[in-house]
């Protein structure tokens, strides 16, 4: 929508705060779309430090934490433009003050908030599943008809029509059976597919009385050792198949006597191992069943995903060769770091790969292929789960074909914004949504049908406090302030946000960066190695939203922190910032 | 009992006129709707001959994760099976068919799995016991033995090139399991007898050829397909998962069981390797650095004791907040785990 009626009501009530009933008239047919109003229990937001969040980062998300009194405007339910500045109506003028007037002075209250706070962008919402049932969510999938699977982690298989109302949803059971099922493509409304511990079914519920009756083992071939970090996931290539990751087993759990498929012992040495195949490896399915073997040398990728230009991403877990979480691009041939894989490798038959390594560093740089982005753990993500595209048509608002991936180990889902450098992907990473009543525990990731909704999948056993369950997304119109794009020049960095720059940020002194680099090695996780300032050396404000920024001693091979100030607001609608602090993994400089 | 569970517990849930798992971890099926489930299983102590398809694994160099190496020790392996489906038609029966050997491997009547160290405790936190093992519960009575029990043709499943499993079909909700022995589609279909510690089994074969079941000193025979009851007598009773602690009073033994059977040891070492929460060895009686602004404290009884009863009472340096779970025991378990905390030695 345009601003237009908007600003002329914002005029209005400025001129003449008493002519309210006028101004409820114009609200209605404003663009001709029917306004809801807010019921009045919404009306007065409270925002005090240590409620509900009790995350600290709520804190410097929300430091203007204080008593607001507003009403809102909610848009109509279709997706408005995408325009940045213009899908909120804005009342820039209106003081809290005013407002107060306003509101006890008249029933009809049109105080309004001028900014996109959070609540104006997203709303999350939680799925209630079938009661008494433990929501360890291991996967979840739309179906072509539009009604969403979940594959829960204790076997059970259900399904429902999503409905508006979040408590309302009819789930039925449709399978059981699997074991720790944690990969699910709903291939229609009666048939369905699921990675399982030892291999992948086909499920149909072939008399369509809504429940599958056959069980049909689709692919096999990664074995078991009889451990309970070997789960695994899956990916469609498009084709008609899959890539699969195969988690590695952990020293906290055990061997059995009899394992599936070849031991190996060089792959049972270390922390998270690979004592059979192909733990620690991403696979690929064709549409047959038949299983090959695409890249070496991951953790615990729990989470997969083609994008739309059949680029192949998946994430890891902090841990023994596991500097911080990462994001790598995966392609076919190439290690990525974790060495107890590579028992697997026929190129290191009769070798030890993990005490190879961890004597020589310098080789197993050589050999490994970096992540395309590196997320701190304490600060970004702890544990990637799936990541997932944000639609490109803009259905789900800003930030469109950007990468979120999920944080298992926190309440947070971060942004990745990947650019190809020298040809190769790399970019930046901050967070999409942090606290709001997000649980932690997420690891899948699906769009609704229409785009329009995020649903979010959250299991954690055994592992920190359960933090499970399914929730939803929903973009509500607005666009929140925030770093758009993150960009490499040859010197330094671009910057775009989503909402014009405040003065404040026009400043050079504003803008803080800093380095590290981080050596995976057999501990578990490492340190941030090399830390360091970097001076901006030359600062340009390109347009109302951009900055460009050259830094001091700019290299490749370094990780760059960017702080932004604390208190910022944009400088058209004042909207708050929602992250200060974000990442950029300089593999590359431009050539 | 799974359905009457369900119906107690959620009370009016109509949504929910089936079967679901729940938080309880001795779940059962019934002769109307069998329970079947993919899970790891233990070994009631199988002839080797039967895991012909299988692997052997080996004792490993025991690993510290806080050096980086291998220390002297072995890490055993343990005896249990990785990939077979166990049904539940109630008390009446309980078997498990494995998906590797493609044949039943054991039965058992008056009971079926407890889950209780795979699926963990509902009221305990993070719900994770070590051996990721379900424990039977009911009197076994048959076992498998020796090798494949088909034969077509006169020709072992192995000669015929085989077996590779297919999968199962549902028929009024009893599994009927497939694998392919050359150009052969074997089932194998088995449901509860009317004689006691007895069931009942049809398999089949297609396209039709003679077929014979020998297992052990058991044999059938058919053309096409056969049936049979099996009977046979008590070999083993199982009372599911049951942690043999001695708690009359506080002591070290009890805290080390607890800490393994708790689950702490997913998050905190002993050997001072970092995890998601600190190292316990060496813990004890050091100072400890806290996240915020809070001057470093003591690890003495008492902060010890309130960082497992409110664990985020206090958060130590550079971990997370609203991590760990309280988990509300007994004050014998707290004392327990208090004393095995200390026993630990500043890791070298």
């Amino acid at each position: 929508m345009n601003t237009t009626s908007g600003e002329r009501l914002n005029r209005e009530i400025t001129r003449n705060p008493r002519n309210l009933k006028g101004m409820e008239e114009d609200l209605k047919t404003a663009n001709g779309r029917e306004w809801t109003r807010i019921p009045e229990r919404d009306r007065v937001h409270v925002l005090k430090k240590g409620t509900d969040h009790r995350n600290s980062f709520f804190n410097w998300l929300f430091p203007f934490a204080s008593i607001r009194v507003h009403s809102r405007l909610k848009l109509p339910t279709e997706a408005p433009s995408r325009s940045a500045s213009t899908s909120s109506v804005r009342f820039p003028a209106l003081s809290r003050h005013f407002a107060v007037k306003l509101f006890s002075a008249l029933t009809l209250t049109l105080a309004v908030s001028p900014a996109a706070e959070f609540d104006e962008c997203y709303k999350i919402e939680d799925i209630k599943l079938p009661e008494g049932v433990p929501p360890e969510v291991g996967g979840i999938d739309f179906a072509p008809d539009g009604s969403i699977f979940v594959v829960l982690r204790r076997g059970d298989v259900i399904k429902a029509a999503p409905t508006s109302d979040a408590k309302a949803f009819d789930w039925q059971p449709f399978a059981s059976g699997f074991h720790n099922g944690c990969g699910i493509d709903a291939v229609s409304a009666t048939k369905i597919r699921i990675t399982q511990m030892a291999d992948m079914i086909e499920v149909e519920d072939s008399d369509k009385d809504g429940k599958a009756d056959r069980y049909t083992r689709f692919a096999a071939g990664w074995d078991l050792s009889g451990n309970y970090h070997e789960t695994n996931t899956l990916t469609k290539d498009g084709k008609g198949g899959y890539f699969i990751s195969i988690g590695t087993a952990s020293h906290a759990g055990p061997t059995f006597e009899h394992v599936l498929g070849e031991y190996s012992a060089a792959g049972r040495r270390g922390r998270n191992y690979a004592s059979v195949k192909w733990k620690g490896w991403i696979l690929h399915t064709d549409a047959q069943g038949k299983v090959t073997p695409v890249a070496s040398g991951f953790r615990m990728a729990n989470g997969i995903y083609q994008d739309p230009d059949n680029n192949l991403w998946a994430g890891d877990n902090q841990g023994d060769w596991k500097a911080i979480t990462p994001l790598y691009h995966v392609e076919q041939g190439n290690f990525y770091g974790h060495p107890s894989s590579l028992a697997w490798d026929p190129a290191w038959a009769g070798k030890d790969p993990l005490a190879t390594y961890r004597n020589d560093l310098d080789a197993y740089n050589k050999a490994r292929t970096k992540a395309a982005v590196e997320m701190p753990n304490k600060e970004i993500n702890r544990s990637a789960g799936e990541p997932m595209e944000l639609p490109r048509n803009g259905s789900f608002g800003p930030f469109a074909g950007q990468l979120l991936v999920p944080d298992n180990n926190g309440e947070r889902i971060s942004r990745v914004m990947l650019e190809k450098v020298n040809g190769k992907f790399q970019g930046a990473v901050t967070q999409f949504i942090q606290n709001h009543g997000l649980r932690s525990g997420n690891h899948r990731l699906r769009f609704s049908p229409d785009g329009k909704q995020l649903y979010v999948g959250q299991t954690v056993r055994g592992w920190g406090s359960p933090a499970e369950g399914l929730q939803r997304i929903t973009w509500k119109g607005g666009v929140p302030f925030d770093i758009e794009s993150f960009k490499i020049t040859k010197k330094g960095f671009t910057l775009t946000f989503t909402k014009d720059l405040p003065d404040k940020l026009k400043e050079k002194k504003a803008w803080e960066f800093s380095s590290f680099t981080v050596q995976p090695k057999w501990t578990y996780g490492s340190d941030q190695e090399n830390e360091r300032k970097h001076e901006v050396a030359e600062f340009k404000v390109s347009s109302k939203r951009s900055v460009e920024v050259e830094l001091e001693d700019f290299a490749a091979g370094k990780i760059y922190k960017m702080e932004l100030p604390k208190d910022v607001k944009s400088g058209d609608d004042k909207s708050p910032l929602q992250n200060r602090l974000a990442y950029y993994t300089a593999n590359e400089l431009p050539k | 009992m799974r359905k009457t569970f369900l119906l107690l517990g959620l009370g009016l849930q109509p949504l929910l006129g089936q079967h679901l798992l729940t938080y309880n971890n001795r779940p059962l099926g019934s002769i109307e709707e069998p329970l079947v489930m993919s899970t790891y299983l233990p070994d009631p102590g199988l002839d080797a001959a039967v895991f012909a398809r299988h692997h052997s694994s080996a004792p490993a160099p025991k690993y510290n994760p806080g050096k980086g190496e291998d220390v002297p020790g072995e890490e055993k392996p343990i005896p249990a099976i990785a990939a077979a489906y166990a049904v539940s038609f109630g008390p009446a029966l309980a078997y498990t068919f494995d998906s590797t050997e493609c044949r039943p491997l054991y039965a058992w009547q008056g009971g079926f799995l407890d889950m209780t160290s795979y699926w963990g405790d509902e009221k305990r936190g993070s719900r994770v016991s070590f051996d990721y093992i379900p424990r039977l519960v009911g009197n076994l009575f048959y076992k498998t033995s020796g090798p494949h029990p088909v034969s077509i043709g006169g020709k072992s499943v192995e000669e015929l090139g085989g077996p590779v499993y297919v999968g199962y079909t549902l028929l009024k909700g009893v599994p009927r399991f497939e694998f392919k022995a050359g150009n052969h589609l074997v089932s194998v279909t088995m449901r509860p007898s009317k004689k006691e510690q007895s069931f009942d089994a049809e398999v089949t074969c297609e396209p039709p050829a003679p077929i014979a079941w020998k297992d052990g000193d058991f044999s059938a025979e058919g053309n096409g397909k056969l049936a049979f009851t099996y009977t046979g007598k008590t070999l083993g009773t199982y009372q599911g998962y049951k942690l043999k602690i001695d708690l009359r009073k506080a002591n070290v033994q009890a805290g080390e069981t607890l800490y393994n059977s708790y689950g702490c040891i997913a998050c905190h070492s002993l050997d001072g390797s970092k995890g998601h929460g600190p190292s316990l060895g060496g813990l004890a009686d050091e100072m400890v650095e806290l996240e915020g602004d809070a001057r470093p404290v003591k690890a003495d009884r008492e902060y010890l004791l309130e960082s497992i009863k409110t664990p985020n009472a206090k958060i130590a340096k550079g971990y997370p907040p609203n991590y760990m779970p309280p988990f509300g025991i007994p004050d014998v378990e707290y004392d327990s785990l208090i004393l095995f905390i200390q026993s630990l030695s500043k890791p070298e």
